[in-house]
Order: C-alpha cells, then structure tokens, then sequence
C-alpha cells in the first residue's frame, strides 16, 4: 500500500472544559474523496482547522506525505499543499474573479499583469472543468459560482490537498450537482478531496472513503461502495434512528384556506403572485421549493408580518389576511420562524423567559401587567424538561445553548399551547440527525392530535419524509400540488426549477 | 451543556476598572501641567464629601443627573438612544414652572401633585414625539432628540424673554414668575443637622423614580416588552409584541423621568424657571446610564460620581488651584474608555475564551 497523503495520528484537543477531540486518527490516500461526517459538536471542523494550521494540537502528530509535519498556521498548510474552502466565502464582491483568485498571492512587481492572470485563470478553469467568468464582478455571481472561485483561489496556490468545510449548506440542488462534478473532475487530475458534512446523501454520492467522528472520538472508518446510508447514520449517532415516515391520518376540515394572496418582497418587487394552498387538520403540506422563491414571504404573511397587497388569508373561516401578528396568533396560528436566533429567540433572554414570549401579559404569567416570577421559572423548567432542553435550567441563557437545544426552545413554546395552525419554516435548518429526528417527531405528534401543519423546507429529504400532500412553489407562484406518493425527488426536482409539467421544456 | 466560565466583562468591572483607569490618566495631566495628584484628588475629595453640607450639595446635583441618566438608560433598554434628556427636562420645567405659577394660592396637597404631573407629561409628551417619529415614519431618534434640544432652548427665549411666561415685574431678566409655596419640595435636611443645606426632597422622589425604573423593566409586562424589542426586535414582533408601539411608549417614559428631573429642579431648587436653565445634566446622562450599563444601582452609584466630579472639582478649583476642567478631562476620559468597551470585549473574546467547535 502506498503512503497516505495525509496521516493524522492519536489527535487531541481541548477547548476549556471540553474535549473537542479525543486521539482520533485521520487517514487520506492520494487521489481519493474524502468524506469526514458525524453530528455538530463531533470535531469534524477542529480537526480540520488543525490540518489547516488554524489550531495547534494538544497531542498527536501529522504526517504528510509521510513527513512529520508541524503547523503553525495556514501558510505553512499552505506550503504544504493543503488547502481549505470554507463555508462562509472570503471573497472580495467589487473585484472581478481573477482578482479575487489571485487576491493575497499577486505574482510580478506591483502593477498587476491583469491579462496575465485571467490568462492563467482560465486556464485552471479548463484543466478543472470549473467555469466562472473571469472577468464578472463577485457582487453580480451567484454563491455557486463564488465557491468556484473559492476552489479556484485554493487550486492556484498550487494546493494538492483541498478541503471542503460543509460545501453545500448554502447551494441549490441543481449547484451542489455542478459541485459534485467539479469535486470528481479534481479527483481525476489527481487533487485530494477532504469533505466535511453531515449529509448522508452527499457522502453517498461523491465519496470513495468515509471516517464518521462522534463526540470528539473516531466512530468508524468505511468505504463508501461497500456501505449504506443507514450504517453511517448509526455510527455518527450512535444508535438505531427511529423509522419516521407519515403514514397516512385523519384528515379534518380546512384550517388555512389561502387563495390568490399577492405580496411585495423587501426589494420592492412581487414576491407572491396569487398564491392559492389548503391545508387542513392532520395534515402536513410541504412547501419545496428553492429558497427565495417567495417561501418566508408566504410564511410572513400568514402571520400578520408582511403586508398582504391582493387576495384572502383564512385561518378557521376567518380572514386574517390584514391582522397583526397578535391577533393572528390567538387565533391559534404557532409560527416557527426561519433565523431562530433573530426571530425564533430573544438571545439574551432567560430559558424561562422565552418560553413566555408573546405570552408574558397573559395569565398565569403576567397579573395585572406584572410579571409572576415564579409561575414564569416553574414553567420554564417544566417546558425544559418535557422538551428535553439541555441543561433544563430555566435561568440559563439560550444564547449560550447549542443550535438543537434552541429549537427546542422555540417549538416547544410554540406547541405548547396546542395550537392549530403551525407554520413551520425550514424547522431543521443547521441542525444535526438527532435534534432534526427530535423536530420531526414532535411536529408529527401535533399532526395525529389533528393540527394543521404548513412545512416550508428546502431538503427534499424533510418534505418527502414528512408531508401529506407536496405544494412546489417557484418564483412567488405555487406551480404544482402533488399527493406524497406521487412526488419523487426527480418530479420536485424539475418543478422547482422551473419546468411546468406537462409543457414540453 | 458546559457552563460558561466566569465572564469578567459582566458585572461591575468594567465600569470600575474604567473610572480608576480615568483616574489615574487625569491625574497623569494634573503632573505634567505641574501639580501634584494626590493633592488635586484629595481636594477633590474635600469637595465633594469633605463636610455634611459638601455631601448634601454633591445630592443636589445627583438627583437631575440620575433622573435623566434612567430616562437615557430605559430608553437604551428597548435599543433606542435618547440623546434628548436635555430637552424633555427643560420641557419638564417650563411645564412645572407654569402650572406652579398658575395657581399659586392652591395648598401644596393639590398643587404639589399638579406641578409634578405637569413637569413629567410635559417631557413624556416631548419625548413621545421623537418615539412616535420613529414608528411612524421610521426617522432615527438620534436626530430628532437632539433637535428637540434646540428647540426647547429657544422656545424657552420666546417664552421667557418678553415672552408669555416672564415675570410681569421682571423688567427684562429671562426668567418666570415665583412658583406658589404650595409647588415647593421642602428641605429635607433641617438647619441643625447640616445648616442652610438645599437637599430638597426631590431625591426621595429620585429614589422612588429608581425603585420604579426597576420595577417597570423587570416585574412588568411592558418592562419585559420593553427589554424583548431591545434585545430582539424581530423575535418580539412576530411574538405579537409590536415594537412600533413599544418605541412610542418607551420615549414618552423616558421623557418623564427627565421631565421630572426638570420638575423637581424648578419645585425643589430654583422656584422658577429662567434662560439657561440646568444645562447639561442631559448631556451628562448619556454618560451616566454607560457607565452604571443601564441598571439601577449602576445609574445611581454612576450619578454620584459625576456629582462628586462636578461638585468636587469646583472646590478643586478653589482650594488646590487646579483648573476644574481637570474634571471634565477625567469624565472625558471615563467615557472614552466606557466607549472602548466594545473593543476590550471583543478582545476578552477573542483571546480568554476559545472559538465554539463548530463541527
């Protein structure tokens, strides 16, 4: 067997009081895709930024190319052939591509050889089958094409070694397929792929190896072809997942009846151009679509934040379509907003505090607009221990709790008056297999006692699992209403881009 | 869930480790224009708190400095800055002064009252305008507080220089009629204790105004609203906790405890209201709320050191020959290094704690 490219050996790290990583061994041969997976918190991005110079070990050693390699920061990972594409872009948005991919790394004196270096990008973009403009301005491209250019700034330093941090996070279907591409094409040209995610679908599709960490420690080693999605899933969560799949229920009456509601967006223009969706108890509707196609409009507007410029909002017979947050609310509308942390949660808040929000003028919490402090605390702690918050203090910050824990905070305030409406936007968004498994079964639950559920989501995986009936919305408009058992991946996939069915394209 | 580990960036050290470090850079001024420190702080000192009757006038300045710094700092709780204690004082007093003239045969069992409704409507409706500007029309209260200090001021001209409320024995000088007997706040100091002391009992006023500030923001549900836009807006408002509301709401109680600052200034010091009236306490609030970081207790032990300051360095003047705007260095300096705040957490961050693991 030939040497590893990258050797990681018996690696630990500890933040504080907690043990980020825990003698984890890493092994990456030349020419291979990379998977590195496991739930948030397991160190998969620790152990990265140490491979990447960004944190310096406690203990273990490094060997690249089977030379023991010390790093002390992100040049000398560099000088090594390593590279890294991070999640969140560092790039330059008045600069055009080329500038950006040579940004930090200008060859020559100091007038820029400009037809040079789109000479030379162009050139990297042909070897790699990556195309992006060289001359677009960063502003007016896309976050597909951006990653490109963050993968081009990673290949023109000369990098062998290219390390993807949760790559698709912020990618369309469509463009995580065009990365998918680009990530195979490197591995033909003989580049080394590392990929952190946690999507099992990903690791499936593009990786030769997987190493699965959970809480800091080495959970498996597999090669793709001879695994399953399942078996990944078991060893980053530790456990059998519960089967969650919607079997078929008790459909009631209409409990939301929105026809030909039109909205602006923020920027001014039309956001939903006569939007007609039902839903009725004990029913979930899924709402796919690509993000920004009018989805957190629709949900906006539901609740009384956005104002309704045409057509009718019914909730329970009522019109709603012009009432304030408030007073939607009390009609039993329960909204789970998209951004927890700006919408979902008051941060700095108490535990106990926001279980109350909306709530704190209302009996028994509030008498004669005083707070009852203690009702308030004995609340919070039982709301905590019945949504199994961790830790179920009801004094403690929820801005210092995990990403599951504070969606449980706020579903669990929302449920929690058994409302019968929810309006449910992306409910999972960042969250890891168990907290999302936790999320679908409550919302579940509230389905069989017969409340109404409008699932708004951008993972085709939450939509097909969850709903009842499938509604695809595309640029403000809902194109297509499916049954669950009519929908597949490839139907939702060409509705949400666009293709009316039944038109030839 | 692991426990934060203790945060000194909480809690009262910041505000403490701020003053001593003005302290000691003033008093690094004081040596190189050729004094010695310890001698100017020591006057300083005698200034403020060297006698009963130094500690009861260093009083009367605390309490319009901690009614205005509450009514800077409530306003700072719901994520608004009220640049406009000024203003709503000086409307306070004009309110005060008028109605206590109006009527000034009444006993002080009605009048009294009357006078101080007056003073805290007047700033809370002044200060309601730039909350009601805000929601309606989305104009930043910054602007608009501090052209409603300019605005009271010459409103205060035209009204005081033969203008409606002048005096009609007053042949030319700028100020108002005497308020009745009925609107004054008795000494609360008797002549035994501390002679001719001018401690009034506006500061059981201002104390009460304190408990009432704490009261509001933490046992209440407007107080919780209050603290829900301020902290999360947009938590708030699809909550069904209208922050539009809230900002109207949270400025005219902010102009009501400058209001009654004014108030208690015209019923409890100069029975009148004349041209140039009380300057600067607004200002000095704005100070006071950032550095006692919008609690009670912090606003209150905050007032008094500027009192203690300002009171102080008068006599600092006087006694050691220091120049008093010594002290104004030394309050420029607590400022300056309240405001640097931000940078010394965000370097605490970045240096005492790690970065979360994120993976």
């Amino acid at each position: 067997m030939d040497t590893p490219i990258v050797e990681m050996a018996r690696i630990s790290k500890r933040f504080g009081d907690l043990q980020a990583l825990a003698e984890v061994d890493l092994t990456v041969h030349k020419g291979d895709i990379h998977a590195l997976v496991g739930e948030n918190g397991a160190g998969k991005t620790t152990l990265m930024n140490i491979l990447y110079g960004l944190y310096r070990p406690d203990a273990g050693t490094i060997r690249v190319r089977g030379t023991e390699a010390h790093i002390a920061g992100p040049r000398d990972a560099i000088a090594l052939g390593i590279g890294m594409i991070h999640q969140h872009f560092m790039l330059v948005p008045p600069l055009t591509v080329a500038e950006n991919v040579v940004l930090g790394d200008e060859r020559g004196g100091p007038v820029l050889d400009t037809r040079g270096i789109e000479a030379r990008v162009a050139e990297l973009e042909k070897r790699f089958g990556i195309q992006a403009e060289p001359r677009a301005k960063i502003e007016d491209v896309p976050l597909g094409i951006q990653q490109r250019v963050e993968i081009l700034k990673v290949l023109y330093r000369g990098s062998e070694i290219l390390i993807f941090d949760e790559p698709t996070a912020v990618l369309t279907p469509q463009e995580v397929d065009d990365l998918f591409h680009i990530v195979r094409t490197l591995r033909d040209e003989g580049k080394t792929v590392i990929l952190i995610t946690h999507k099992l679908r990903e690791v499936m599709a593009v990786s030769d190896h997987v190493t699965v960490l959970r809480e800091g420690r080495n959970a498996a080693h597999l090669v793709t072809k001879e695994t399953d999605p399942r078996a990944i899933a078991v060893a980053m969560v530790g456990r059998e997942l519960r089967d969650i799949r919607v079997r078929p229920g008790n459909v009631g009456p209409a409990v939301l009846e929105i026809t030909s509601l039109s909205a602006e967006s923020d920027r001014g223009g039309l956001a939903l151009k006569g939007v007609d969706v039902e839903v009725h108890a004990g029913e979930v509707v899924g709402i796919a679509g690509v993000g920004g196609n009018g989805q957190s409009e629709l949900a906006q507007c539901i609740l009384g934040l956005r104002k309704v410029t045409g057509g009718v909002i019914k909730v329970g017979g009522s019109d709603v379509a012009h009432d304030d947050p408030r007073r939607t609310r009390q009609r039993g509308v329960a909204y789970v907003p998209e951004d927890r942390r700006a919408e979902g949660l008051v941060l700095p808040f108490t535990l106990a505090d926001n279980f109350i929000l909306g709530r704190q003028d209302q009996p028994p919490y509030a008498r004669r607009g005083i707070l009852q402090g203690r009702v308030i605390r004995r609340e919070g702690e039982r709301l905590a221990k019945e949504f199994d918050v961790r830790p179920p203090d009801p004094d403690v910050e929820v801005g210092t709790l995990s990403g599951g824990n504070q969606q449980k905070v706020v579903l669990g305030r929302e449920i929690s008056e058994s409302p019968r409406l929810i309006v449910a936007n992306q409910p999972t968004r960042g969250l890891d297999i168990a907290a999302t498994e936790y999320v679908h079964e409550r919302l579940l639950e509230q389905r069989s006692r017969g409340c109404a559920i409008l699932l708004i989501s951008s993972e085709l995986d939450e939509i097909l699992d969850l709903s009842d009936r499938i509604a695809v919305m595309f640029e403000g408009r809902i194109v297509a209403v499916l049954p669950a058992a009519e929908a597949t991946e490839e139907r939702l996939g060409l509705l949400m881009a666009g293709h009316v069915e039944g038109v030839p394209a | 869930m692991r426990q934060p580990s203790f945060d000194w960036t909480q809690g009262p050290a910041i505000p403490v480790v701020s003053v001593l470090f003005a302290l000691v850079l003033g008093g690094l001024f004081v040596w190189i224009s050729g004094h010695d420190p310890i001698q100017a702080y020591a006057a300083l000192f005698r200034g403020a708190f060297g006698s009963p009757y130094d500690v009861s006038e260093t009083l009367v300045i605390a309490v319009p400095l901690l009614l205005a710094g509450l009514s800077v700092a409530v306003a700072f709780r719901a994520g608004l800055f009220n640049i406009g204690a000024q203003g709503q004082l000086l409307v306070g007093a004009v309110a005060a002064g008028w109605v206590g003239a109006l009527w000034p045969d009444l006993p002080g069992i009605l009048l009294l009252p009357l006078t101080l409704a007056a003073g805290v409507l007047g700033g809370a409706a002044y200060g309601g305008i730039a909350g009601w500007l805000k929601a309606a029309r989305g104009v930043n209260e910054v602007i608009t507080t501090i052209m409603q200090n300019y605005t009271i001021v010459f409103v205060m001209h035209w009204l005081l220089q033969n203008g409606p409320m002048q005096a009609p024995n007053a042949f030319g000088t700028p100020a108002s009629a005497p308020i009745g007997a009925g609107a004054i706040l008795p000494i609360v100091l008797p002549d035994f204790l501390v002679p001719s002391s001018r401690l009034h009992a506006g500061i059981v006023l201002a104390l009460l105004a304190t408990l009432g500030f704490w009261f509001l923001l933490w046992r209440t549900s407007l107080g919780y609203e209050l603290r829900a836009v301020g902290l999360g807006m947009r938590a708030a408002a699809q909550a069904g906790i209208d922050p539009r509301k809230r900002m109207v709401i949270v400025m005219a109680i902010a102009g009501g405890f400058a209001g009654l600052a004014g108030m208690i200034q015209v019923s409890g010091l100069f029975h009148r209201v004349y041209d140039g009236f009380s300057a600067g306490f607004g200002f000095d609030a704005i100070a006071v709320a950032l550095l006692g970081k919008n609690t009670p207790v912090g606003v209150l032990l905050s007032a008094l050191l500027f009192a203690a300051f300002s009171r102080g360095g008068t006599l600092m003047q006087s006694d050691a020959e220091i120049s008093s705007h010594l002290v104004e260095i030394v309050e420029a300096l607590v400022l300056f290094v309240i405001a640097a705040e931000t940078v010394v957490r965000a370097v605490a961050r970045r240096w005492g704690r790690p970065v979360k693991a994120a993976s």
